[in-house]
């Protein structure tokens, strides 16, 4: 318990610090960008007024316990320059649902077909299948996503008649954006699960298993697979609460209206408060999953005490 | 004592002075286990047995070589002129490739071959300044991170905190700050890029100075520079050249991701991603297509070609697979 | 004990390796009977072979070796001829069971040790669930477990190393085995635990009438346990008998070497023997005997033909030239002798 304790104040510690830092580096960003085209037209006095009027003209620290308090109350303040005086609840609201929706679904066909494929891979390890998914591994790493994003939004589209934007009513309109989120994981999943297998193989006790005249196959899935899924949790929760943040490519790409771009215009508009919040909000994610990926292995392997020390990640 | 032979007739046609001693060499009996191993030879040897990475390193030699020669060819257009059809004194607009125009144009009539070769010298100009300035950043902090112990928990900290900025964050906001340029955007990659290198180098001190084998090295009163250059340099080289190889990529990637939300470099400048900026402009048009095309097949062979040469290499350089 | 049943019959056995491109021969026409209710020691140093040889016996050999050509006959089955799992899969366990030599990594950690017993009930004593767990309970406790029924819900992380070894035996021993090969059962223990480990043995071959062959390098371990030693070197056997016979009346130069090698025969404040050299690169053919090089006592004929096996008692062979009639008399060495005169002194002494 004090251990749960101890690592919840410090992951809170580098939060603070976090955030704060990323508060004091849009406080860097030039002044031009609270006004946008109107900047020329003002006069010293209106902008100085306007700066005052959105808090940034008090001394930093003001600045940053005024922050503070109204988390505390619940309140992510206002959007700035997005959608100025909307509260930011209620901008991510609708957004963090629909991206949710996507990265979950992309997280299970993600799994599904990564293990599969990596499992193969692992089963017919240097043959062809093993050589046919490392080639799609390599692409799927070396190439920038937005490359194979891009392509395929422009031939799949023709070549199997898939709708090019997104829209709630069709659902066949969410195949291609799942497809491509997935991409990479799939890769990932496949690699990680295939160099786990290939491991596992070497190890004594699936030696004395097979020694005991277990057949292969129950080796597999009673004791390798089971314990290759022991380290997988540890990235679980983080994988699922990440999902909250969107792609920026695939969200842009297929018109989703999600959070994926968020991040990227508000810091374009110079919308101190939506930026704040959307860095609070991934840190957060980031540092809870973790904890929670910590709890969810160590529930698993029952060597792992949760007294023991962590190091840096 | 009798004894009795149990096999053979084969025996009894021995000569008989077979029988004899035969001299006991001491120093014979040690030379059974000779090995004349080198580590960068067994290297290059694992290396070259793997038949697509040697294909892909001659290939991006080739490319790399051609980009930086191609200005210099015969008939090579200029990258930023702006073509005109000498008949009509039109600008030769989203011309399809063709005699003239090896790649076509682009919507405000430039050679896009051309561009292209340009905008790869770009990118590649960027990736490879990244990976050098991580990799001096990298070992630079993660020397220290590693070998100073009181610095050890404040390094960490920090970088805990670093790796829970979201990187795009980061990058976002300092190419706003500076405004988007060659120099500020490797800068920018540079500051999000060091993490990983420092961490190796750090973990890579950490062996140093507990593995046993080193421990044992320096009781048997094994020189420190001797030491770094034998035990320590191998790995550390192996590792910083897989991180540069991968830097590429991943450089690349980024200059992507920064032209794709318009913070890329500026439009006069070519670069990959400006140009497949471009060509996703006119992507669903069929007849325009080569302009996302080409930029997009020149990415994937050398993002393709690094990676595998990255990997390909530090698997080489790993003991286990030597012969 | 020879009159007994064979059990085991291993004829010319050659084991080959694929190693990077080039080809090593384990196992160069190794032969040997087992005889059913003995403890058969294999000892030789690393890489002499001792483990490949077992190996083979259950098909547990590494994807890149093979059976080159010889025979493992067991009930009239040539084992060395079997390729599919199904064919191995009716003698691993059933027939033949291992013992490995690191207990620390033999048990799968994320699961009970007594469901590990339990597997090898499931599969081999036509036993489940319920039933099944009782009998695992018990072996436990054969094996010196105490509180079984609470150790068999325990990981393996929670038992020391000689309790682990414990449960590996468990393990083996409930697949009802005839013959078990223990390979290095106790270099992985304190050597207090090693003798409590070797008298289980000898308690349970009794209870299970089991037969065992016991791969070790340890003599200490070959002398109490064993009732015949087959010595081995470079993939070969080149000395086999009783245990007295070869302890006390060795005829082949390494098993001299081997010996003498005993710091207990060491004189005090002499320098220790050691065997000068290393085993030879068996990647390469050897012609004729592969210890040859490192032997103070070879003849020319060493180098040239590979000495087949002289008898010295119906019970003791050794493969060296030594033994043939047209060879010169050569006397083992001192500390050979002086073995021999401890031994003589230890036995008047009980009388």
């Amino acid at each position: 318990m004090k251990y749960i304790l101890i690592r919840l104040s410090r992951s809170l510690l580098t939060l603070i610090i976090v955030v704060t830092v990323v508060f004091l580096l849009m406080r860097m960003m030039p002044i031009e960008g609270y006004f946008g085209a109107s900047f020329d037209k003002l006069d010293e006095a209106q902008k100085t007024a306007k700066l005052n009027n959105l808090g940034l003209l008090d001394p930093w620290y003001i600045q940053l316990k005024n922050f503070y308090t109204d988390i505390l109350k619940g309140d992510l303040g206002e959007s700035i320059t997005y959608r100025p005086k909307v509260a930011i609840t209620k901008i991510l609201g609708d957004k963090l649902i629909t991206s949710i929706r996507f990265g979950l679904a992309s997280l299970a066909v993600s799994l599904i077909v990564g293990l599969s494929l990596g499992i193969v891979m692992a089963r017919f390890k240097g043959k062809f299948w093993d050589k046919l998914g490392t080639c799609y591994v390599v692409g799927a790493n070396a190439v920038p996503a937005v490359i194979y994003y891009l392509l395929i939004q422009v031939y799949f589209t023709d070549i199997f008649k898939l709708p090019l934007l997104y829209s709630k009513s069709d659902p066949k309109s969410w195949i291609l954006p799942v497809l491509c989120l997935s991409l990479v994981n799939i890769a990932y999943y496949a690699m990680w699960i295939r160099r786990y297998m290939v491991d596992e193989l070497n190890k004594d006790y699936v030696r004395l298993a097979r020694a005991k005249g277990l057949k292969n196959k129950d080796i597999m899935t009673r004791h390798v697979m089971r314990n290759a899924f022991v380290p997988m949790a540890q990235y679980l929760p983080a994988s699922i609460l990440y999902t909250v943040s969107g792609s920026i490519y695939v969200e842009s790409l297929f018109s989703i209206p999600g959070t994926g771009g968020l991040l990227v215009t508000a810091i374009q508009r110079q919308d101190n408060t939506l930026v704040q919040a959307l860095v609070l909000l991934y840190s957060s994610i980031g540092i809870v999953g973790l904890m929670l990926g910590d709890i969810l292995m160590a529930s698993f392997d029952p060597r792992i005490k949760l007294s023991q020390e962590g190091g840096s990640r | 004592m009798t004894s009795k032979k149990i096999i053979n007739n084969m025996a009894d046609n021995i000569d008989p002075s077979l029988f004899d001693f035969a001299e006991y060499d001491e120093s014979k009996s040690e030379l059974t286990g000779y090995s004349n191993y080198s580590f960068w030879r067994s290297t290059v040897q694992v290396f070259m047995k793997n038949k697509v990475a040697v294909a892909l390193l001659i290939l991006i030699v080739t490319v790399v070589l051609f980009t930086l020669v191609q200005p210099y060819l015969p008939n090579q257009k200029s990258p930023t002129k702006i073509y005109l059809d000498p008949n009509t004194g039109l600008q030769y607009r989203n011309v399809q490739p063709n005699d003239e125009f090896i790649f076509g144009t682009n919507s405000i009539g430039q050679d896009l071959w051309a561009r292209l070769w340009s905008g790869t010298r770009t990118s590649l100009y960027i990736g490879v300044a990244v990976g050098i300035f991580e990799a001096i950043v990298g070992i630079t902090i993660g020397a220290l991170w590693g070998y100073v112990r009181k610095l050890d928990a404040i390094i960490t900290e920090i970088y805990n905190v670093w790796d829970n900025i979201p990187s795009t964050v980061v990058l976002i906001i300092l190419t706003y700050i500076m405004k988007p340029s060659i120099p500020t955007i490797i800068f920018a990659m540079c500051m999000t890029g060091w993490l990983q290198m420092a961490r190796f180098v750090r973990n890579l001190i950490l062996i140093i100075r507990d593995r046993e084998y080193n421990l044992a090295s320096r009781c048997l009163g094994t020189p420190t520079g001797r030491i770094i250059t034998k035990n320590l340099l191998p790995y550390l080289v192996s590792v910083i050249m897989l991180r540069m190889a991968l830097a590429i990529p991943a450089a690349i990637g980024n200059e992507v991701f920064l032209s794709y939300i318009g913070m890329g470099l500026p439009v006069d400048i070519p670069s990959l991603g400006n140009l497949i900026n471009e060509g996703r402009a006119l992507m669903m048009d069929p007849s325009q297509r080569y302009q996302l095309f080409f930029p997009a097949a020149v990415i994937s062979v050398v993002t393709i070609s690094f990676y595998v040469i990255g990997n390909v290499f530090a698997d080489s350089a790993d003991p286990r697979n030597h012969v | 004990m020879i009159n007994n049943e064979i059990v085991l019959s291993i004829e010319d056995l050659v084991i080959k390796f694929n190693l990077r491109g080039q080809e090593l021969t384990a196992i160069r026409g190794a032969s040997l009977t087992l005889y059913k209710g003995e403890s058969l020691a294999i000892v030789g140093e690393s890489g002499s072979g001792k483990s490949v040889f077992t190996k083979s016996f259950m098909g547990l050999l590494d994807a890149n070796g093979r059976i080159e050509s010889g025979s493992i006959l067991y009930q009239g089955n040539d084992l060395a001829k079997y390729k599919t799992e199904d064919e191995w899969i009716k003698i691993r366990g059933k027939e033949i069971a291992m013992v490995f030599q690191d207990p620390m990594t033999s048990l799968n950690p994320l699961k009970k040790v007594g469901r590990q017993v339990q597997e090898s009930i499931e599969l081999h004593q036509n036993l489940k669930g319920e039933e099944a767990k009782k009998l695992a309970v018990e072996i436990l406790n054969d094996v010196g477990i105490s509180d079984p029924e609470i150790r068999y819900n325990q990981y393996p992380h929670e038992f020391s190393g000689g309790m682990r070894q414990r449960v590996v035996i468990a393990i083996a021993v409930a697949c009802n085995p005839n013959i078990l090969i223990c390979d290095e059962p106790t270099t992985a223990l304190d050597v207090t635990i090693q003798a409590q480990i070797l008298q289980l043995l000898k308690n349970l071959q009794k209870k299970y009438r089991l037969t065992i062959i016991y791969i070790t390098h340890d003599l200490g371990v070959v002398a109490n346990v064993a009732d015949r030693i087959a010595v081995m070197y470079a993939g070969d056997i080149i000395e086999l008998g009783l245990s007295e016979e070869v302890f006390f009346d060795p005829k082949h130069p390494y098993t001299w070497a081997l010996l003498s090698s005993l710091p207990q025969l060491g004189i005090k404040g002499e320098a220790l023997y050691s065997i000068k050299g290393t085993p030879p690169n068996l990647f390469k053919e050897i012609k004729g005997d592969a210890f040859a090089p490192r032997n103070p006592h070879a003849l020319k004929i060493d180098f040239e033909e590979r000495p087949p096996y002289f008898e010295v008692s119906p019970t003791h062979k050794a493969r060296t030239w030594l033994l043939d009639p047209r060879a010169p008399k050569v006397e083992p060495p001192l500390l050979i002798q002086k073995m021999k005169e401890m031994e003589v002194k230890r036995g008047e002494g009980i009388e």
